[in-house]
């Protein structure tokens, strides 16, 4: 497979530590950075959809683990620090920037295992799975729109309605999506 | 002006869609929800989620500096073993080399390896998209484009048009294309793909998979790939 191959590279953990991950150890903050990064990256890019909150946060949650993980350290241990981390961080960028209260029970749906999962970097797989499960408008106006690249302007011309109908058959596709469940996005 | 949760949410769409950084609002639970989801959908574009090395480096920058302003933390890790990170930095847990699900999803087997030939992206539901004008590429360059769900590098060979995936397959960083050489460099590993979208050379362990083929044709004087 793909991820025992990419793992030899990094070097540490070898392949037959995460084999066995319930003891496997992270030696130092090196190993940690390095296998960690993209993965916490990846996870806060998804919440937040936009790659200049990501390296924010990504940043932000690196340096409280680094100011406060004690290491070696078993690497589930870590990871599971990591998302709880990353967990809080996303709660109040959305409670500081969009004034969300609650947001943070929203992101209690970050599996604990969020940055084990081989399926990370699934992401269109799943958003393709949820976009077959909505009804066809709000399917159409989001494939338009994040698929296709159309503007508010180009999807309502292609639906046949109103820039303003588009924009509020869009808000409802959304908030239909988000009802069907965001641990398909994670 | 009045603004409704519609327009506001679908101002937040316009800034993720265009890589800006969105706009910050007072948003109540109903247009945070849909906030939340619309940063899922516009992680799905192939290779969205995935850092830049300039982005690697300013976030390994901003640990580095950390690390300068607190001495104390060096107990636990030292400034030049952060730095000496850094050039192996894009690793692990990534894996999922994301156009490798693509082609599996299409019921492709994904390539291993460099001499195992190469992919050819045919999405079902994909259609002819112009990505640039042909005047815009001369003979003897290669160009960046992003349509719909891929960035592509689209190669004008002596008078032939071609198209491959810009994504590097080994960690998805965005590949340079450098015109003399007739390569498209990766910018992470040292990794350089030709125009054929086949594997150079590499700095690692193995080789990563070519780059999948993207049809391409000239329609009048547009160029077109064929993608969702």
């Amino acid at each position: 497979m793909l991820a025992v191959t990419e793992l030899r590279l990094v070097g540490s953990p070898e392949p037959d530590d995460l084999r066995g991950a319930e003891t496997a150890v992270y030696p130092d903050w090196e190993a940690v950075y390095e296998d960690n990064v993209v993965g916490i990256y990846q996870l806060v890019f998804r919440r937040v959809g936009n790659a200049a909150d990501a390296e924010d946060l990504a940043a932000e949650v690196l340096m409280q683990t680094l100011k406060t993980l004690r290491l070696p350290a078993p690497v589930h241990n870590v990871r599971a620090y990591l998302v709880k981390t990353a967990r809080t961080v996303l709660a109040d960028h959305w409670r500081r920037h969009y004034a969300a209260q609650d947001a943070a029970a929203e992101l209690q749906q970050v599996p604990p295992d969020a940055l084990i999962s081989p399926h990370n970097s699934a992401a269109a797989e799943r958003a393709e799975r949820l976009l077959s499960l909505l009804p066809d408008n709000f399917r159409r106006i989001l494939e338009l729109r994040f698929l296709r690249g159309y503007s508010v302007r180009e999807a309502a011309n292609e639906l046949g309605v109103t820039e303003s109908n588009a924009r509020v058959l869009q808000f409802r596709a959304l908030r239909k999506a988000a009802d069907l469940g965001l641990e398909v996005l994670t | 002006m009045t603004d409704s949760p519609a327009d506001r949410v679908a101002r937040f769409v316009d800034d993720l869609l265009h890589g800006r950084r969105p706009r910050r609002f007072d948003a109540s639970h109903e247009e945070v929800e849909a906030m939340t989801a619309a940063a899922g959908f516009a992680s799905a574009r192939v290779g969205a989620d995935l850092p830049s090395k300039a982005a690697l480096d300013r976030i390994h920058g901003r640990l580095a500096a950390a690390l300068d302003e607190s001495p104390a933390l060096d107990r636990h890790v030292t400034r030049r073993m952060l730095l000496r990170t850094f050039g192996t930095a894009a690793a692990a847990m990534v894996i999922g080399v994301a156009l490798d699900e693509v082609a599996t999803r299409q019921g492709k087997a994904p390539v291993q390896g460099g001499d195992g030939g190469s992919t050819v992206l045919m999405p079902d539901g994909g259609a002819w998209k112009p990505v640039a004008s042909i005047t815009q590429l001369p003979a003897g360059h290669a160009m960046t484009v992003s349509t719909g769900a891929i960035d592509a590098i689209v190669v004008n060979d002596g008078g032939s048009i071609s198209a491959v995936s810009g994504i590097c397959t080994h960690l998805g960083c965005k590949l340079q294309p450098d015109d003399p050489g007739k390569k498209l460099d990766c910018p992470c590993h040292q990794t350089a793909f030709g125009w054929t979208g086949k594997v150079l050379y590499y700095r690692l362990k193995t080789s990563p998979p070519n780059l999948p083929q993207i049809p391409s044709r000239v329609n009048g004087d547009q160029i077109e790939l064929f993608v969702v």
